[in-house]
């Protein structure tokens, strides 16, 4: 076969014989230089870009960041002179599909390390985070902490976001000896691998996140409590946990499942699957989303016109502004939803900790509670480190399972494989708003909307 | 009855928009012998840039698709003299490295620009559902749909009754000769992958609409796209319409009628079939690779 003439040289239409004779034997382009360049930068690029992005935060006391500064690479020269500072590496969901608690969690990360240093560190050191990117992939993560400890040789590390990202990532730390605290990790999976150094930086395990909801729906009078219910999920080792233990809860009352399904990850087509949920009429819908697919089951519910008296999902609804865009502001009135942190709560440093974030991200951006998460999983950390007053993981761990630690979230506290002991908040779409209203004793409002109306159904 | 029917409706219309997004991944590979796996990504850019058009201009998303495919067809034609030109003559598994690696690139880049945030873009109509008898409508699928047969036949039209779309099926079919009758193959290819990352946008805009989006799920798109044109049969156009309606269809009969969990298993099952009966795809022709290179 001839190869490529040089451009330009090839005639109009019509005029074949010309190239022929002008043509002859065709120069041959030099094809495999061109390409081996080509592919070299195109891989370096793609290496940096999608598995190794790292971001390192050192902030002390005396910098202080411009109020709209990005959440991007920054480094921040220490004032602390000499002393060394202490390594806190951490890999992060930041591209990939879940992107948005991974960036949300690398805000809440560089809120903590900034007020803690503004204190003087811990234990008299300055903080120097490291955040690695692990593209929303599971090897890339596993590559990431082996990186973290035995190249860039952190003194402590910090969980990532998701179950899917911590079971792996969990396993690398213990089999290095190292404390893990997590921002997430609901999956009751994780804990029983018989691991004695994770521990989970919020109130409850996935099965027992929608408890106070389903235990307040079965206590409703016979009147508003539903009759049926529909249980779709996303396969997700930390949505579908949860949304079993509703289930579980619900059926003991007497309400009758009228449709339970996981789909994939990656599933883009929920109009066929709403068509499935309406065709059994729930009254009551419990879905397991992370995000995308909250949104899209939602929008699949209002094209098929079909609006359940109680809609409860998981995560997706606690993503603030990015969660109403998707599904119109108009539309979230009275969907319920399980969360860890709320901007009302009155727990100790959780003003400072709203104050320092708006002022570090800007006004308009929403705290989403991954944020919040992340930040508590820092306090819980640094509360250990500061009890034992070394960088001993044994010391640690031992101090985690024997105290309870307060956080921005209320006081958390462990079992010996790590599992919170606490109850999840209950909240609600409320005015275009999110409300805590269960429990009780918590509630930011003595409002329940009793049935999800979305304004496009009216 | 009802069901089934509902079913059937949800399918063609998701089936008519997986067309479009694949025809021109298809059309790539028939011309240029290059499996462009940052179709999914230039997809993802399209839905980027109509959701930029609404956000801030308030331009409807399926209007501003004319604005998307122009600027789809700017970048498309300089990522192909920057990255795909290089490689044109090497091995098709060359292209699939480097498309590959451009795909993450573009998602990194779609990232800087916009955020690894979920967008969605909602004009008026976008869940609303136009009634007929039992049955539902949702309008944006609909106008997705009809737009994707628009553009398709905007793309047959341009194939079949323009200079450069001869010049194109010319190439697919013969290099050589179309070289010896005076096609200017470097345009042509330049021309045929600015056309395909143009469909894609168009694509894109279209899925702007159906959802929220991310950078991240043009992987997820690239997925679904190349399950359709393999079982289609590479480079064949019309092949890739049947094998988006089949899937669009069989995935939303799986999900509704089986579980959600087996839809994506479908057009494994299919590929996995197709290949072991006829290798070439559903409306594929057989690679002459025999004496071609």
């Amino acid at each position: 076969m001839l190869a490529e003439s040089p451009a330009g040289r090839a005639t109009p239409l019509g005029d074949g014989r010309a190239i022929c004779l002008k043509g002859g034997f065709v120069r041959k382009r030099p094809v495999s230089l061109i390409l081996l360049v080509f592919a070299a930068v195109l891989a370096v690029a793609v290496f940096a870009m999608a598995c190794g992005e790292e971001t390192t935060t050192t902030t002390s006391g005396a910098a202080t960041t411009a109020p709209t500064a990005p959440a991007t690479s920054e480094t921040t020269a220490t004032t602390a002179g000499e002393v060394k500072p202490i390594k806190i590496g951490t890999s992060l969901p930041l591209t990939g599909a879940r992107s948005v608690p991974g960036n949300a969690a690398k805000m809440g990360y560089e809120v903590w390390v900034e007020m803690m240093n503004e204190k003087g560190g811990l234990l008299g050191r300055p903080i120097e985070l490291i955040v690695k990117d692990d593209a929303s992939d599971q090897n890339i993560i596993v590559a990431d902490y082996n990186a973290l400890i035995s190249q860039d040789k952190v003194d402590l590390l910090l969980g990532t976001f998701s179950s899917l990202l911590v079971l792996p990532s969990s396993a690398v730390a213990e089999k290095n000896n190292m404390v893990y605290i997590t921002p997430a990790g609901a999956s009751p999976q994780i804990y029983e691998r018989g691991f004695k150094k994770i521990f989970m930086s919020q109130q409850s395990l996935a099965p027992d996140a929608g408890k106070v909801w389903a235990n307040w729906i079965a206590a409703l009078p016979e009147g508003q409590r539903p009759k049926t219910a529909a249980y779709p999920t996303i396969d997700d080792p930390f949505t579908a946990p949860v949304v079993e233990g509703i289930e579980a809860i619900l059926s003991a009352a007497g309400i009758k499942t009228v449709y339970k399904d996981k789909y994939p990850e990656g599933t883009t087509d929920f109009d066929s699957i709403v068509n499935a949920i309406v065709a059994a009429k729930p009254d009551l819908i419990a879905h397991g989303a992370v995000f995308e697919d909250g949104v899209s089951l939602v929008r699949g519910l209002l094209k098929a016109g079909y609006a359940p008296t109680y809609l409860f999902q998981t995560t997706a609804p606690t993503q603030g502004d990015q969660y109403s865009e998707g599904i119109g502001a108009e539309n979230t009135e009275g969907i319920f939803f399980h969360m860890s942190w709320a901007p009302e709560a009155k727990t100790p440093l959780n003003d400072e900790f709203i104050a320092r974030f708006k002022a570090k991200f800007g006004e308009q951006e929403t705290i989403s509670e991954d944020s919040a998460d992340a930040f508590a999983a820092g306090q819980v950390l640094a509360a250990a480190v500061e009890a034992v007053g070394s960088l001993d993981q044994d010391a640690i761990a031992d101090w985690l399972h024997n105290n309870e630690v307060q956080t921005i979230l209320g006081v958390l506290s462990w079992d010996e494989a790590g599992r919170p002991q606490g109850e999840m908040m209950i909240g609600q779409w409320q005015g275009g708003g999110v409300e805590i209203v269960l429990p009780k004793d918590l509630a930011s409002t003595d409002t329940i909307v009793m049935k999800w109306s979305p304004k496009v159904l009216q | 009855m009802t069901g089934l029917l509902q079913t059937l409706i949800l399918g063609i219309l998701i089936g008519g928009v997986y067309a479009l997004l694949a025809s021109g991944l298809t059309v790539i590979f028939g011309v240029m012998r290059i499996i462009n796996i940052a179709h999914g990504a230039l997809m993802m850019i399209g839905a980027f840039v109509t959701y930029t058009l609404w956000r801030d201009l308030g331009l409807d998303p399926l209007l501003g698709v004319v604005i998307t495919v122009v600027v789809m067809l700017a970048i498309g034609w300089v990522l192909y003299l920057v990255t795909v030109r290089p490689v044109r003559r090497a091995p098709v598994t060359t292209s699939v490295l480097l498309t590959f690696g451009l795909a993450f690139f573009l998602e990194g880049v779609m990232g800087f620009i916009w955020g690894n945030n979920a967008v969605a873009a909602r004009p008026s109509y976008v869940d609303a559902s136009i009634s007929l008898g039992r049955f539902y409508v949702p309008q944006a699928l609909l106008f997705g749909f009809l737009l994707a047969i628009v553009i398709m036949v905007i793309l047959q039209l341009i194939f079949s009754k323009t200079w450069l779309g001869r010049s194109i099926r010319a190439s697919a079919s013969s290099e050589d000769a179309a070289r010896l009758v005076g096609v200017n193959i470097p345009l042509v290819a330049a021309m045929t992958f600015a056309i395909g990352a143009a469909s894609a946008g168009a694509g894109g805009s279209i899925i702007s609409i159906m959802g929220s989006f991310l950078p991240g799920m043009q992987i997820l798109w690239i997925t679904r796209m190349l399950s359709i044109v393999v079982l289609g049969g590479l480079g064949s156009v019309p092949g890739a319409v049947v094998a988006a309606l089949i899937l669009g269809v069989g995935e939303s009969l799986v999900a509704s009628y089986i579980s959600p969990r087996w839809a994506p298993a479908l057009s494994v099952l299919l590929i996995f079939f197709i290949l072991a009966v006829r290798p070439q795809g559903l409306l594929g022709t057989k690679l002459r690779e025999d004496v071609a290179q």
